[in-house]
């Protein structure tokens, strides 16, 4: 069950909007790295996870994503909030604009519309846990890429805040590995899916 | 800053902290020392969101007894307010 806290995770409150910005930005949102998928990916790989700390942080990560989606869709919209049809065409946001106008639609930098082939839900706990640390990565260096092409102190301090998150992330699914693997037969942690063959696990 | 986006930021830093320490003791589920920090800090920002929400409305949703749904009420998180 989910409840609603009326509050983002970190304020945001933008004074210039910038549409060019914004369409950059609205990758975390639908694209191939984003948060939309994060959160997807972490809370539909939790049900066949065999360990109670990996039930656990896929959880807790999983809903934090969401507060981290609501943050960017907050930065998409703040951005994008009176724009006049000038300043639509003149920033390039005008291919947007005319499916969307104004509207946050989860799609990537280029236009993509957000698909679940972006994530994996594979069943096996070493697998996800590895693309779990590689989404975090991922995110993580999309988040620098964004950073490099802002100027705007209002908008590099949550992303600078979103960033942070994803280093932290990834330290505790690295962590989560160690606890899976510390549980399986060190001769050969790969020979099964600890999901799966229950007799992987140390008597 | 408004008196609302102040008071709201302070409980919004508190949240945080007990957020990451809940990811910590996800993986550390015995560690004293982040146990007693979680409870120091949900006892100082228990306080906090009964003033805000006495003062600015509803953070989760509610019914008053004012006879008025407030939790409809703006702002909601991704608007903008004016400074005082």
């Amino acid at each position: 069950m989910f409840v609603y806290e009326k509050q983002l995770q970190y304020p945001i409150k933008i004074k210039r909007t910038n549409p060019a910005l914004a369409k950059l930005i609205i990758s975390q949102y639908g694209g191939p790295d984003g948060e939309l998928g994060a959160s997807l990916r972490y809370l539909s790989q939790r049900y066949t996870m065999p360990v109670q700390e990996l039930k656990a942080t896929l959880t807790d990560i999983g809903v934090e994503e969401l507060n981290h989606l609501e943050m960017i869709g907050t930065i998409v919209y703040q951005l994008t909030k009176d724009l006049s049809e000038e300043e639509i065409k003149k920033n390039g946001f005008d291919a947007y604009f005319v499916d969307h106008t104004t509207g946050v639609y989860p799609s990537s930098a280029a236009g993509v519309p957000f698909t679940a082939a972006y994530i994996q839900s594979k069943g096996d706990p070493i697998t996800d846990l590895h693309e779990d640390m590689a989404a975090e990565q991922k995110a993580r260096t999309t988040y620098d890429n964004i950073l490099r092409m802002c100027d705007d102190y209002d908008v590099k301090d949550p992303i600078r805040f979103l960033r942070a998150r994803e280093v932290v992330h990834y330290q505790r699914f690295g962590e989560n590995l160690r606890i899976l693997t510390d549980k399986l037969d060190s001769k050969n942690y790969y020979q099964f899916n600890p999901s799966f063959d229950k007799k992987c696990f140390k008597k | 800053m408004t008196q609302r986006e102040i008071m709201l930021k302070k409980i919004g830093t508190y949240k945080f902290a007990l957020k990451d320490l809940q990811l910590y003791l996800d993986t550390h589920p015995h560690d004293e020392m982040a146990l007693r920090k979680y409870a120091e800090y949900e006892a100082i920002v228990e306080p906090l969101v009964a003033e805000f929400e006495r003062r600015f409305g509803p953070l989760t949703v509610s019914v008053d007894n004012m006879n008025k749904f407030k939790w409809i009420k703006n702002p909601w998180p991704w608007d903008i307010e004016e400074d005082d």
